[in-house]
């Protein structure tokens, strides 16, 4: 077991990414030394970076199978309303985390079935879901926000080393490169991205694939769900708009292709890492806001761009 | 180019003897109205590559996709080593040993050439591929593929290979799913279907194949191959089945039968002289001033690798070809769609080049859009469109091609394939071209139809325009072109006036 | 045999639509008791029927403007409609729901506009078809419409700044996380609180450039990566003030988060429970509370009387007033922060 195997990919598509992280980390650490360097602002980052980190692993699947998920920021706004509610009914809070989990799936699920077996476009599915699930938070939510006692769970995620949320983070990322490398499955997801009718041909069902694929990334969207009610301590049904947004831009400067087959679960966390220092730098640095956003644009586009040339190389 | 590909590197060997490993008897099928088989049986042996020859539509394919239990005969009684064999599915007829290598490529370009092996097959414990198992039923499938001394190494991406590579891995990929690797000893696969395997290889790399497949031979596989290509056929084969109409027309030793027969076989008509058509004053007699177009040694990325010649006013010049010769990829190198890496195309003609597309649902015609709006797409034209000229240029065209339409306003897609092909053409004229290439013009459409469009194109050229004419459909070439030059794997022969050729003439030339 | 298949599509069409508008006539108007009450209808004078449009629906602060509303509705028995935009602060949309209502001809159109300029076309084309429109909370260019009602935001910043500075002592850095680009009531706060804090030599503002955006969730991240930037667990910071409730709360639990609370003088503006709540712990030092019930009551009020032939003022103040702890649990102070919305909104 190489390195380069156990860190998930054939050629390293992370490393772009990677020096990416560490160029811009490095840039800031010499702007603002006293305080971008400081363990409480790695911890900040890490944390920062959680939901979408955790919601870039499953759409780094759903993207390796050439589909597209847009309803992310809606099913990580529902979740939040589903746990509030449920604990605001007296439910304890892993009852409420594993009923807020079932309704995710099940949503995955659905998706899952329309693409797979209708063959309907994930573009247009998703585009759907997006805002049947936003309409549906905020009916569960009477469009307020839910106030709740959260009942430890607000301990789940905070910028400390200690909190499980970072630790969860991490593990799912471990999972989710493990099964798209090591398993039969994981195989079966580039196949179906890579060439459907090589994938049929092979026996494989292409529908049970992907209904599984969105199921798994619609559970850790509501994992990611879980993980913004430990911040916001609220159920809140207008949060996380446009977060598919900022998950894709991660995914794809993670070196994934929107045409499937391609995609690493390590460059996809980098990806979402490198938005984060980008984000906290340009704080730290006192730089207005508006300069972020031309600058995390700027990275999405540099990173495509950089990877078309990488391949037109390797073609040559 | 003279001497057949792989003569000198296979020295044939013995015709495999013994009961047959494969016995097909009375196969028919119908789809619809249509009889598609019509009580065709087959027998190969163990240890034999039998070649399965025949015409576009001859039914080759739907005789091997029943075999490959892709598709359910009406009446069918195979045999495979001796028991019934009826596979409800291709997984079966994977189980019992039974697999094919299609002729479009399919493999996973991303995944590397030992997933790609594998893929369907992983050996798992509990869901996690195991690696080392893994690993060695695809270094034992691509052993028997690849023999001794050459390796193709396991962990690259498959996308990464030449073709002829990825041609061999999707042979081993074939063999490990007939469970040749699973057996220690070798193969457990027992037929081997490989459907026109080098129509997209250089000779050089055919000839390796055919090495290879040999050798799986020897192994005691039987190989049944489909294809175009007489020479191979010859070369290679021990035995050979024609097929024409759903039925065998023959068979027998392809290296004592003289392949005129066999072409015989497979067109079923005597041979007769080319009929010649009363042509325009270009015939027989170019004037040099006329020329359009001067082709010099033209070669693109892969096909065609040099093709020379000289397009005159008036004239239509056929080219013949089989399927994967770059037939399609000549004319998109002279219209300037892809690029070339050798050679020159000068085009003398001030009103340009246009192409008439093979594919008119995929890049001929808007199929969702008007018969208007297609035959008016250009860019050239004014800023300012509006509908109503629009549909009366459309109304006119109509008229103009007697299109069979309800009004010009009515999609594409409703028309049948004839009258997509005369919008197609309505677009061409319109533009007003100096030369026109003409891919495949009369695929799919009726008898009717095709005379028509055929005449039209002698039409054009009687009016001056210079016409490259690729078409499939040998008698059609012979009947409509001036002259006619045959392009074998990417070569394009010098082009002789079509009063010397015959359809069996051209057949014997492309598929030498 | 095509027509049954359209029919039948049609019918189904007929079916959504009724569904629909069956949805849309739920949430709460006025009191149905009042629109039942037939003298209104007796004098043969057409109920009026007003639009109150908000900038969104979540936040407490609109929970108490729809009460305030509610109760103006029930006083001076008029009908009103509650519709904001679908999605929270979104422009395009509420442009939509102002055209919409311009569209249906109601009687009168209460606006909280999210931007100051770009709801003026709206607002002409309502004008146009001679539908009066009252704008609160925050301000609109042009003068189109009837009346202005809404708290005297430069004002209430610098309430603000002098709270802060008092507890201060007059001296300390201090730092601003705005709310959004284009919002005028929170860009005039920001620019009291920001003019006062100029005049006072002792205290230095280190951070006015960053924006917390719309929702808590990007508010805190803000939040929390500037308390790093500017190392705040160290003491560094006097005081932070934020311009609204989003940025109120996500700061708070930036600063709970970070462990920071009660190390710095930390003022906001609006409250809900959970801010009340921390003003009472001592985590937040000052709110400044806008009077949302009664902005709500008057913006209904003066669009009644307008409608009913009686001159309005252009510009209605509603009052805003800063809290600490100890002011926390004056009557008065009480029925601004918690009014029992229950009645209103049947809750």
């Amino acid at each position: 077991m190489n390195l380069r195997s156990l860190l998930g990919d054939r050629r390293p598509a992370w490393l772009g990414p990677l020096v990416a992280v560490v160029v811009v980390y490095a840039v800031f650490a010499i702007l603002t030394p006293d305080t971008f360097l400081r363990t409480q602002n790695l911890l900040t980052m890490a944390r920062q970076t959680v939901v979408v980190a955790i919601c870039a692993l499953g759409m780094t699947m759903v993207i390796v199978t050439g589909g597209i998920d847009l309803s992310t920021g809606s099913l990580v706004a529902l979740t939040t309303v589903v746990v509030a509610r449920l604990l605001r009914s007296g439910y304890g809070p892993v009852v409420a985390v594993l009923g807020a989990l079932a309704v995710a799936a099940l949503v995955g699920a659905s998706i899952g079935a329309l693409v797979g077996r209708l063959k309907m476009m994930p573009f247009v599915v998703t585009l759907g879901a997006m805002t049947i699930l936003r309409g549906a938070a905020k009916g569960l939510a009477d469009e307020q926000k839910i106030d709740c006692d959260t009942k430890g769970l607000e301990r789940l995620l905070s910028a400390d080393i200690t909190a499980p949320g970072l630790w969860i983070a991490l593990t799912l990322a471990i999972g989710v490169a493990v099964l798209l490398n090591y398993t039969r499955f994981g195989r079966h997801v580039f196949a179906v991205g890579s060439n459907e009718a090589a994938a049929r041909l092979c026996g494989i069902d292409p529908a049970r694939v992907k209904i599984l694929v969105y199921m798994l990334s619609s559970l850790l969207f509501g994992v990611a769900g879980v993980m913004e009610l430990s911040t916001l301590t609220v159920g809140d049904p207008t949060d996380s708009i446009g977060l598919e947004l900022d998950v894709i831009a991660a995914v794809v400067i993670g070196g994934a292709s929107l045409a499937g087959g391609e995609g690493s679960v390590i460059g996809s966390v980098l990806g979402a890492l490198l938005m984060t220092v980008i984000k906290t730098g340009a704080v730290h640095r006192g730089m207005p806001s508006w300069t972020q956003e031309i600058a995390t644009g700027a990275i999405i586009v540099l990173a495509v761009a950089v990877d078309r040339l990488r391949h037109a190389r390797a073609r040559r | 180019m003279t001497s057949p590909p792989g003569a000198a590197s296979s020295p044939p060997e013995a015709a495999a003897s013994g009961p047959p490993v494969l016995e097909i008897a009375g196969a028919e099928k119908s789809f619809g109205a249509v009889a598609v088989l019509r009580g065709v049986s087959l027998s190969v042996r163990r240890g034999e590559i039998h070649a399965l020859l025949g015409e576009n539509g001859a039914g080759k394919s739907t005789l091997m996709r029943i075999l490959l239990g892709a598709e359910s005969a009406d009446r069918c009684q195979m045999k495979l080593a001796g028991e019934p064999y009826a596979p409800p599915g291709p997984g079966a007829a994977q189980r019992a040993g039974v697999v094919m290598v299609p002729q479009e490529r399919t493999l996973c370009l991303h995944l590397t050439v030992l997933e790609n092996v594998v893929l369907g097959l992983e050996p798992a414990r509990a869901g996690f591929v195991r690696r080392g198992a893994a690993r060695e039923i695809a270094e034992r499938a691509l052993g028997l593929v690849t023999g001794v001394g050459r390796r193709i190494p396991l962990d690259v991406r498959a996308g990464s290979l030449s073709v002829a590579d990825q041609q061999l891995v999707e042979i081993a990929r074939a063999l490990a799913q007939g469970g040749a690797a699973t057996r220690e000893d070798g193969l457990s696969a027992k037929v081997l279907v490989l459907d026109e395997p080098t129509a997209s290889l250089g000779q050089d790399d055919a000839a390796r194949l055919f090495t290879r497949v040999h050798a799986l031979k020897a192994a005691g596989l039987a190989v049944v191959l489909v294809t175009h290509f007489l020479a191979d056929v010859r070369a290679h084969a021990d035995r050979y089945t024609v097929l024409r109409d759903g039925t065998v027309k023959g068979e027998g030793d392809p290296k004592v039968t003289p392949p005129e027969q066999i072409v015989r076989e497979m067109l079923g008509r005597e041979l007769e002289a080319a009929r010649v058509e009363p042509g325009g004053d270009a015939r027989g007699a170019p004037h040099d001033e006329g020329v359009l177009l001067d082709v010099n040694a033209l070669g693109g990325c892969d096909r065609p690798r040099s093709a020379t010649f000289v397009l005159r006013r008036g004239e239509v010049l056929g080219i013949a070809g089989l399927v994967g010769s770059g037939r399609t990829e000549l004319l998109r190198l002279i219209a300037g769609l892809d690029a070339s890496i050798q050679g020159t195309v000068r085009v003398r003609a001030d009103k340009g080049v246009g192409l008439l597309s093979e594919d008119r649902g995929g890049e001929g015609l808007m199929l969702s859009r008007s018969i208007a709006e297609n035959v008016t797409l250009s860019r050239r034209g004014s800023f300012v469109s509006r509908p109503s000229a629009l549909f009366a240029e459309g109304a006119r065209w109509i008229a103009e091609l007697s299109i069979k339409a309800s009004s010009p306003a009515q999609s594409a897609g409703e028309l049948s394939g004839g009258n997509q092909q005369k919008v197609q053409l309505a677009r061409l004229l319109r533009e007003d071209y100096d030369v026109l290439l003409i891919d495949e013009p009369t695929r799919g459409i009726d008898v009717a139809s095709k005379t028509q469009v055929l005449a039209l194109v002698r039409e054009l050229a009687r009016r001056g325009k210079g016409i490259v004419l690729v078409s499939s459909q040998l008698d059609e070439l012979v009947s409509t072109c001036d002259r006619i030059a045959v392009l074998r794997r990417g070569e394009l022969d010098a082009p002789r006036p079509a009063s010397e050729w015959t359809e069996e003439r051209l057949l014997l030339e492309a598929s030498s | 045999m095509k027509m049954p298949a359209v029919l039948r599509r049609r019918a189904l069409l007929v079916g959504i639509a009724a569904l629909t508008l069956a949805a849309c006539k739920d949430p709460p108007k006025s009191d149905p008791a009042a629109s039942g009450d037939g003298g209104a209808r007796a004098t043969g004078v057409k109920r009026l029927k007003i639009a109150v449009i908000p900038k969104g629906t979540t936040h407490e602060f609109w929970k108490s403007v729809h009460a305030g509303a509610v109760k103006a509705s029930k006083e001076l028995d008029v009908d009103i409609v509650w519709k904001g935009p679908l999605k929270e602060d979104d422009l395009k949309a509420q442009i939509d729901v102002v055209n919409t209502f311009v569209a249906q001809g109601v009687s009168g159109i209460v606006l909280a506009p999210l931007n100051d300029s770009a709801l003026r076309a709206p607002v002409r084309s309502a004008a146009q078809a001679k539908i009066p429109v009252v704008v609160f909370d925050s301000d609109l260019q042009g003068d189109e419409h009837v009346s202005f009602v809404a708290t005297d935001n430069v004002a209430a910043g610098k309430l603000a700044a002098e709270g802060m500075a008092t507890k201060l002592g007059g001296k300390g850095k201090v730092i601003v996380l705005r709310y959004q680009e284009g919002s005028a009531s929170t860009q005039n706060r920001e620019k009291g609180f920001l003019d006062a804090v100029k005049g006072k030599p002792g205290l230095e503002l280190v951070s006015d450039n960053q924006y917390g955006g719309a929702t808590t969730e990007s508010a805190f991240q803000k939040a929390e990566s500037l308390l790093v930037a500017h190392k705040a667990e160290t003491g560094a910071i006097g005081g932070i003030f934020t311009p609204n409730e989003s940025t109120t709360f996500g700061m708070l639990q930036a600063l709970k988060r970070s462990g920071v609370n009660k190390k710095v003088k930390f003022y906001g503006f609006d409250s809900s429970d959970k801010l009340v709540a921390a003003l009472r712990d001592g985590d937040i030092d000052g709110l400044v509370v806008q009077d949302p019930f009664n902005m709500g009551y008057l913006a209904v009020k003066t669009m009644t009387e307008h409608l009913r032939g009686k001159p309005v003022e252009k510009r209605i103040d509603t009052g805003a007033r800063l809290v600490d702890k100890e002011s926390l649990d004056d009557p008065a102070v009480k029925a601004i922060m918690s009014p029992d919305l229950k009645p209103w909104l049947g809750e």
